[in-house]
């Protein structure tokens, strides 16, 4: 073949914007054997900038794009790398479910730190929303793609001159670590905790076995290729159980089932099961309390930013739970384990960064279920909590620093041989908020799968008046009077009598279907009684919402997969704007929010006086 | 201008679906550039995960509800001069409008900057807006609240067929629809108002699959006006602006209507008195003689937040030193630090913003998109050309696609299926498009049923043709080799 014409071809293919991937399927290649042809044949990406002007003027401030030339000279390109010392933060792209604006949070963090360090940073990122992909953020922003390729390019590029000291992924969420490995085979250092170690608590294997090593607890679980191992796996640790899937049909994702007729029931109609799509089953822990911690290390030393309580209960997913620092229902040596177990998996992981865990405690047990080490969702609201910035010391370690020499200008507490606590000054409560108004059709019921956008904050110095301010800031206004609407399927009904019989000593009146109300009259509280949607089409518990009548709506999901009388008046609920709460922790949460709000007025407190008790502002 | 020495400034609260990260971006800007000119900043913002709140971003930050009764205790506390609502989405002009209506801002001597009461009304209510804009002869489509059939059927023959119906208040996002005949309104109608919790529907005048465009434009108190920057939505009316694809510059207006569009935004801008940014929405037919104002957001937007990475030419930054005073030939564009903001910005490149839509999380919602915004997010790309950029940006999304067609993730769509999502829109449209011309189908067919330009589905088809020609070459390689 005639070199010239293959050169031809393959640049007006990236000059339409092909990717090296895109490439290699069609060539029967592999995306490196692309890269290694390119680069011979002199294919490379120049860099443009974009400065308002059209080059009529030069730009002070500008940043980049990449674009592929017919003919290549080194004075095309513009990005000028400097012969400073730098890192390349990666970010996280566009805002989705799961990963949004926190992420981007933590990587400003990270360019502040750097600056402050004296070191370059540069930033790729494609999303044009974000403050890291503000002009005057970082020193220089390469507006790319995030993925192995353009990252590898901008890599080359930026060690072309000065020192390229490295590439960190912490803060891009799963989209930059999933690149971690690839990048360090190819040849850039990542920094901070290793890919090595990354893929440690990541590989569900490798984790348990470390978990046993440490001699830390983690709920029973197994991976099932067949629907018969999955029945086996599920009897032999107990009903009920979580079931996750790898591959997914008709709609149904991560669920929690209760009996073996009803994973017969989801293995059947919801998961393709096979040796390429296993099915992961773990032991539920129903009712336990479970916890987020976000802790920073520097592979010996560790800072616990907080141990954030989850208000809603187990089976909800962490960042749709609204959680509490500190937390409010834990006994010390519950605290204690939890700051034993986060300082040796640090450790035991080799962490140089940020980590976070989650636990579920039940029964005076506390379990590990998984370990990202990683900044996660929590990193701005723990660090705004508490007053230390996690994700900009956590870049300080990646570079060398020590984590004792860090926080010697924070009030934090020592509470072991080289492990920290940071000490909260108020109640600080994460709700989370939801795109329901948005997803016409969507039951607005919390699950095992994320379904937020974003979250809001409360603050103040209880946790009645902190949850009241959370729940304004999730656009929910608890009424301070009126009418109540209760409907909890069974499993609940035993929970709901204390939070009903409080709201009608606070002056609300009661309205319940006929199974809530028969529980609720039993425990001497008075309750209306309403038809359910079934029972009558017309004259039922919508009319009343609908007129205005309803001023809050607790009900639970009996988690059928039928459209249910529940799913209407949930989703009834969003339409009319009423506030509604699907879990009963987050009834008994709200009760404690509108007894504090009538008996106290609300104050308004501002970050400096979270932070006020701080030897120095950071 | 009177002396302001303290201004509140409001952020956007929570991440919802049409008000995202963008404020946390123009809100750190406005901060910024207030305490450049002196001016004692107070934030409020309820999002914890946002920049702006930290602590050296403003001199005072309120991590509380943008609730009106929370605020007043800010208010009381801090005695702010004037507040900036324009930075914080429909959040924030709402909770101005809202502070307004209760005497509060009265009650303080508070002073709104960037837009007053009266402009955020007229943007907010559908017939203030027809009338503010029937005052300079700027053409807007008709729309009437109508509580029976027999109403709808009024209208829709007073403004002719075909019209959009949209329920007020449905219970599971049913009732809607377009109607091209009075048979099929009655029809929609009917479902409609049986749907809707409040018994009431949305007649409007259908601009069904005409053009779409979006202007920004900066005004400052002497009355200069610049347009930096002109996009053009891909997907045609009937889809929100923000679930469309789009692209900048606008690459398919001649001209002479383009001139006419950017002489309708500024004389809107203008007529509103509104002094900093204004993103202003364009239907324009297909014909290229007739176009309607859609809507006109007094305040930075998500699109601004696009138009300012677009353009690099710094939009919330500049509109809050407008929104106290300073004029564009004043301040200088921090850029190039030599350009005065009286500069309009020029592109060189192309530029393709996608949206990212949360559908992989919520496997049972309805994937058609349309009027309403469903997406969480979106990303940009920058190119040399339509065809580059749009590559980049969906390598972007980060949803497993290293291209539109070719990376081996490509899906097989039967005829049907792809008449279908043609018509009908979802987060794979871009793909099918792909998928029809590799199949064969004319660029003529794809245009009549989709209603995008011409323009873009060739470019598509030369990234179509190229991944044909590179399949070519892997059988030149083959032979080679053997």
């Amino acid at each position: 073949m005639d070199m010239e014409k293959l050169k031809e071809i393959l640049l007006k293919a990236k000059k339409l914007g092909f990717s090296d991937k895109q490439i290699a399927n069609l060539l029967g290649m592999d995306e490196i054997e692309v890269r290694d042809l390119r680069k011979k044949l002199n294919i490379i990406p120049l860099y443009k900038m974009v400065d308002t002007c059209a080059a009529e003027f030069e730009a002070k401030t500008p940043y980049y794009y990449s674009a592929y030339e017919t003919f290549v000279y080194k004075e095309q390109d513009e990005s000028n790398p400097s012969d400073r010392k730098k890192v390349i933060i990666i970010g996280s792209g566009p805002i989705r479910i799961g990963q949004g604006i926190e992420f981007d949070y933590s990587s400003v963090h990270a360019v502040l730190a750097l600056k402050e360090m004296g070191i370059e940073a540069i930033i790729i990122n494609n999303n044009p929303e974000t403050v890291s992909t503000d002009y005057d953020t970082s020193d220089k922003l390469y507006f790319e793609p995030i993925t192995f390729e353009e990252v590898l390019n901008i890599a080359e590029r930026e060690k072309e001159k000065g020192e390229l000291l490295g590439v960190i992924v912490q803060f891009g969420g799963q989209t930059a670590i999933n690149l971690a490995m690839k990048l360090k085979n190819a040849g850039v250092n990542i920094l901070g905790t290793t890919p090595e170690n990354i893929n440690a608590a990541e590989d569900r294997e490798e984790f348990s076995k470390l978990l046993k090593k440490l001699n830390i607890p983690q709920a029973e679980g197994g991976t099932a290729y067949t629907k018969e191992e999955a029945l086996e796996i599920a009897k032999r640790i107990g009903y009920p159980v979580l079931v996750r899937p790898s591959y997914v049909l008709g709609g149904r994702a991560m669920q929690i089932v209760y009996s073996e007729d009803e994973l017969i029931e989801y293995m059947e109609e919801a998961v393709k099961v096979s040796e390429e799509h296993p099915v992961l089953i773990d032991k539920f822990l129903e009712d336990a309390i479970e916890l987020d911690v976000d802790a920073v290390c520097d592979g010996e030393s560790v800072l616990i930013g907080a141990i954030m309580e989850h208000i809603e209960e187990a089976g909800v997913h962490s960042g749709d739970s609204a959680t509490v620092i500190p937390p409010q229902t834990l006994p010390k040596e519950i605290i204690d384990t939890v700051i034993d177990y986060t300082a040796k998996l640090a450790r035991a992981l080799n962490i140089v960064g940020l980590l976070n865990v989650q636990y579920a405690v039940k029964d005076g047990v506390v379990y590990v279920l998984e370990a990202n080490p990683r900044a996660s969702r929590t990193v701005p609201y723990v660090s705004k909590s508490v007053g230390i910035p996690l994700a900009k010391l956590a870049t300080k370690i990646m570079l060398g620093k020590k984590l004792e020499e860090l926080i010697k200008d924070y009030d934090v507490e020592k509470v072991a041989e080289k492990v920290w606590i940071a000490k909260p000054k108020y109640v600080s409560i994460k709700e989370a908020v939801f795109p329901f108004q948005k997803l016409p059709g969507v039951d607005p019921v919390l699950g095992p799968e994320m379904k937020s956008t974003g979250e809001a904050i409360g603050i103040d110095k209880d946790f009645g008046r902190a949850y009241y301010k959370a729940q304004l800031s999730a656009n929910m206004e608890l009424p301070i009077v009126g009418n109540v609407f209760i409907s909890v399927r069974d499993r609940d009904k035993k929970h709901i009598v204390d939070v009903a019989k409080k709201l009608h000593e606070l002056g609300f009146t009661i309205y319940a279907t006929e199974g809530t109300a028969k529980v609720l009259r039993e425990n001497g509280i008075p309750a209306i009684l309403v038809k359910k949607i079934s029972e009558s089409p017309n004259d039922n518990i919508l009319k009343l919402m609908r007129d205005g009548k309803m001023h809050l709506i607790i009900n639970t999901s009996s988690g059928k997969k039928a459209k249910s009388d529940g799913y209407y008046i949930r989703r009834a609920a969003v339409d009319l704007g009423i506030p509604y709460i699907t879990t009963i922790p987050g009834a008994k949460a709200a009760v404690k929010a509108i007894e504090a709000v009538k008996t106290g007025e609300l104050s308004v407190y501002s970050l400096d006086e979270l932070d006020a008790r701080i030897k120095n502002r950071f | 201008m009177e002396s302001i020495k303290k201004v509140m400034v409001f952020g956007s609260g929570p991440i919802v679906i049409g008000q995202a990260a963008e404020f946390d971006f123009s809100g750190s800007q406005a901060c910024k550039a207030l305490k450049e000119e002196g001016i004692y900043t107070i934030l409020v913002n309820s999002n914890p995960a946002t920049i702006q709140t930290d602590t050296d971003m403003a001199d005072k930050v309120y991590l509380e509800p943008l609730h009106p009764t929370i605020v007043e205790k800010i208010i009381e506390k801090e005695r702010p001069d004037a507040i900036l609502p324009t930075m914080g989405g429909q959040t924030g002009l709402n909770l101005a409008l809202e502070l307004h209506r209760r005497g509060i801002l009265d009650k303080y001597g508070i002073k709104l900057l960037g837009s007053n009461i009266r402009t955020i009304e007229i943007a907010e209510d559908r017939e203030l807006f027809a009338e503010a804009m029937a005052e300079i002869n700027e053409p807007v489509t008709k729309c009437k609240a109508v509580n029976s059939v027999d109403e709808a059927v009024e209208f829709a023959e007073e403004i002719g067929y075909p019209v959009i119906v949209r329920p007020a208040f449905t219970l599971g996002g049913t009732g809607g629809g377009i109607a091209h005949n009075k048979e099929e309104l009655i029809d929609i109608t009917s479902k409609g108002l049986k749907y809707s919790i409040i018994n009431q529907v949305l007649i409007d005048e259908s601009v069904l699959g005409w053009k779409e465009f979006e202007l920004e434009v900066m005004r400052d108190r002497k009355d200069t006006c610049i347009i930096v920057c002109g996009m053009e939505n891909i997907d045609p009316m009937g889809i929100h602006t923000g679930e469309s694809i789009v692209v900048s510059p606008i690459q398919t207006l001649p001209d002479e209507f383009y001139q006419k569009l950017r002489n309708a935004a500024i004389k809107i801008i203008r007529h509103l008195g509104i002094e900093g940014g204004c993103n202003i929405q364009f239907a324009v037919n297909k014909e290229m003689t007739e176009y309607r104002v859609i809507e006109v957001n007094p305040r930075v937007s998500r699109s601004s937040a696009l138009a300012s990475k677009a353009t690099g030419y710094p939009i919330a930054r500049i509109a809050a030193k407008i929104a106290i005073g300073k004029t564009l030939d004043e301040i200088l564009n921090d850029v190039t630090k030599e350009t005065p903001a009286s500069f309009e910005p020029t592109l060189d490149y192309v530029v393709v913003k996608i949206p990212r839509w949360p559908f992989d999380k919520f496997k049972t919602v309805d994937k058609k998109l349309g009027t309403s915004m469903k997406s969480t997010g979106e990303v940009m790309a920058i190119g040399r050309s339509f065809e580059e950029a749009l590559q980049k940006a969906i390598r972007s999304l980060d949803i497993g696609r290293f291209g539109i067609i070719g990376d081996g993730k490509d899906k097989d769509y039967t005829d049907e299926e792809i008449e279908e999502i043609l018509k009908n829109p979802t987060d794979e449209r871009i793909f099918v498009i792909a998928k029809a011309l590799e199949k064969g189908w004319s660029v003529e067919k794809i245009v009549e049923l989709t209603d995008i330009d011409e323009f873009f589905i060739k470019k598509i088809k030369n990234i179509v043709d190229m991944k044909k020609e590179l399949e070519k070459l892997k059988e030149e390689i083959k032979k080679l080799n053997a």
